[in-house]
């Protein structure tokens, strides 16, 4: 399989269950590594890197959102947010900054302080957002983001990422079961057995961010 | 510095757990240390000895006496300067509970072989005037209360000195001014114990007080020699083969005591070692999460490691504050066989090494393997 993502782009995988895509989004996120073949991911040939320059490279490039939101439970929303700042060379003062200007953009300021079972699913997913773009990467991931949440919670984070594609420029690669989630993308990709099989766009042509 | 609340909060996250191991931490460096005092007691107390002074024993064992008449041999070989003896009493005071050790001694001499034993001029004069009088230890009177011109009652505790009790005044209280010298003991007149024993004229021990430590193998074997193949032979030795001695009598106590020390720290770090492992396990997908957020391998080993070294090292602390207050002469009374008995710096420090140690080693496998963790697999196992 052979794809380029355009930056800026929102685009949808979609496909049946065992059809490669959360691989894919995997070794985009350079968690998982490519038994053949090469990742070229802005500048950087990410299949080469070593283990941990790829866990520098990820820590400065990629926001990763779960399925499952994966907060960690005895962190704050604000720490749970800070967690990726801890690996940079901010100070605390501004390490703060970021955290809020995060929480501000998926509008949880209100909940800094509240833990992660004091949060509803949605609010929990929006922590994770917060969490995923709080170092401000080029590359947001998204592994099935609304699977777990009610309709109207989904919908939120929807509007979310959409709004983090349109306006905050993030280029967006999510994994989705759900039609209308794909919807929001500008295109999707359907994926079977590892192997494309259908493309659909939506959006108008970007500059090619080469995967 | 930064990371320190990460670690903080992740040992918070079972609180009870995290208890359990700080307490077992504390329990085992506790024991360390308190074992590690009895065994620096004793050998604070060998040290301490005099290398002027030679000790002559009966040569079957300690429990044999000599009789006095010994004394003059001892005093005529060459080298030797002065002598003393003493009898173990081993009386009871009201209760066989409140032990303490009580020696009959020749007092005079004693006293100026034993300047350890520190007394003021009018309570040393009281004490030699007075046949019955006896000397006690300030930490001894602290333990019972014991006054100057207090009456104090032992029963007898050796049928040898038949079966009246003894009534003793207490003329002087002493303080110990070396570890040679316990502040937990009573010495009193041998004549008084010896008037009543139905075997008299029988000495314990006998201390030589020599001129030159440097001969004191060839004085002891002389010492000796004088008294080869008479019914009572003896065996001399300075004061700190003496000491030894009377150690080893308890045993290998170094073996004992170390064994002891080693099985209970290296249960606990197997302990500890499972906890973290448990609890590492338990944090799969967290541990996953901190990967693909970019925590490189190297500082997810030193999040967990360092996670096991601080409740290791917050038990050491607790284990040697409690150790430190609990191990010492008044609270454990063990000032009798011990006279220096307590946590010292060093054992403090050797004890909070050991619980650094065991959190280093505890944390150690739960810490690669959280490092190693295959990120994907690891979020798989759960989604």
């Amino acid at each position: 399989m052979s794809i380029d993502v355009p930056e800026g782009e929102y685009l949808g995988l979609m496909g049946p269950s065992g059809s490669g895509k959360s691989t894919l989004l995997n070794l985009l996120a350079g968690i998982d590594r490519p038994t053949r073949g090469s990742i070229r991911i802005g500048d950087t040939q990410t299949s080469s890197l070593s283990e941990r320059a790829l866990a520098g490279w990820r820590a400065r490039n990629v926001g990763f959102i779960f399925q499952l939101y994966n907060l960690i439970p005895v962190l704050t929303a604000f720490e749970n947010v800070e967690l990726p700042l801890l690996l940079t060379n901010l100070s605390k003062k501004q390490r703060r900054d970021h955290v809020m200007t995060a929480l501000g953009i998926v509008a949880l300021t209100d909940r800094e302080k509240h833990y992660p079972r004091q949060l509803s699913g949605g609010q929990e997913q929006r922590v994770a957002i917060a969490r995923a773009i709080v170092t401000d990467p080029m590359l947001l991931l998204a592994d099935e983001p609304t699977g777990d949440l009610d309709a109207k919670s989904a919908s939120e984070v929807l509007t979310l990422l959409q709004r983090l594609n349109k306006e905050y420029k993030k280029t967006i690669i999510m994994v989705t079961h759900d039609p209308h989630a794909a919807e929001r993308a500008t295109r999707v990709l359907h994926l079977e057995k590892g192997t494309l099989v259908e493309q659909v766009d939506r959006g108008p042509e970007r500059p090619a961010l080469q995967v | 510095m930064k990371f320190i609340g990460l670690v903080l909060k992740s040992a918070r996250r079972s609180k009870r757990r995290t208890l359990l191991t700080v307490m077992s931490v504390a329990i085992a460096v506790f024991l360390f240390a308190s074992l590690r005092a009895v065994l620096d007691g004793f050998n604070a107390a060998t040290e301490a000895s005099s290398s002027t002074r030679i000790v002559t024993l009966r040569s079957t064992s300690l429990f044999f006496s000599m009789p006095t008449s010994h004394a003059e041999g001892i005093k005529s070989t060459p080298g030797v300067q002065d002598i003393t003896w003493a009898n173990w009493f081993g009386g009871v005071y009201k209760d066989p509970q409140n032990f303490f050790a009580q020696f009959a001694i020749e007092p005079e001499s004693y006293l100026r072989l034993y300047p350890e034993i520190e007394l003021t001029p009018e309570d040393r004069k009281a004490f030699l005037d007075d046949r019955t009088g006896c000397i006690v230890g300030d930490g001894l009177a602290k333990r019972f209360g014991f006054k100057v011109g207090d009456k104090v009652t032992l029963q007898v505790g050796i049928p040898i000195y038949g079966t009246r009790d003894f009534d003793f005044n207490v003329r002087g209280i002493y303080k110990s001014g070396g570890a040679a010298v316990d502040n937990q003991s009573m010495f009193f007149h041998w004549k008084y114990a010896d008037e009543r024993s139905i075997q008299p004229g029988q000495i314990g021990w006998f201390i030589a007080q020599i001129s030159n430590p440097d001969e004191a193998t060839q004085v002891a074997t002389a010492i000796d020699q004088k008294f080869a193949n008479s019914p009572n032979e003896t065996k001399t030795d300075t004061e700190k083969q003496f000491q030894a001695t009377f150690v080893s009598m308890f045993g290998n106590l170094n073996l004992l005591l170390g064994s002891i020390a080693l099985a209970v720290v290296i249960t606990t770090l197997f302990v500890a070692g499972n906890t973290m492992a448990m609890s590492v396990r338990e944090r799969t997908t967290e541990i996953a999460v901190m990967r693909t957020l970019g925590f490189p391998s190297s500082t997810i080993f030193l999040l967990i490691a360092g996670e096991g070294l601080m409740m290791a090292i917050v038990g050491g602390i607790l284990g040697v504050g409690f150790a430190r207050l609990i191990v010492t002469p008044d609270l454990m009374q063990a000032g009798a066989f011990i006279p220096v008995f307590g946590v010292n710096n060093t054992n403090a420090v050797t004890a909070l090494l050991l619980s650094a140690g065991i959190g280093i080693f505890a944390g150690l496998i739960p810490a690669t393997m959280a490092s190693r963790l295959k990120i994907v697999d690891a979020l798989r196992r759960v989604a």
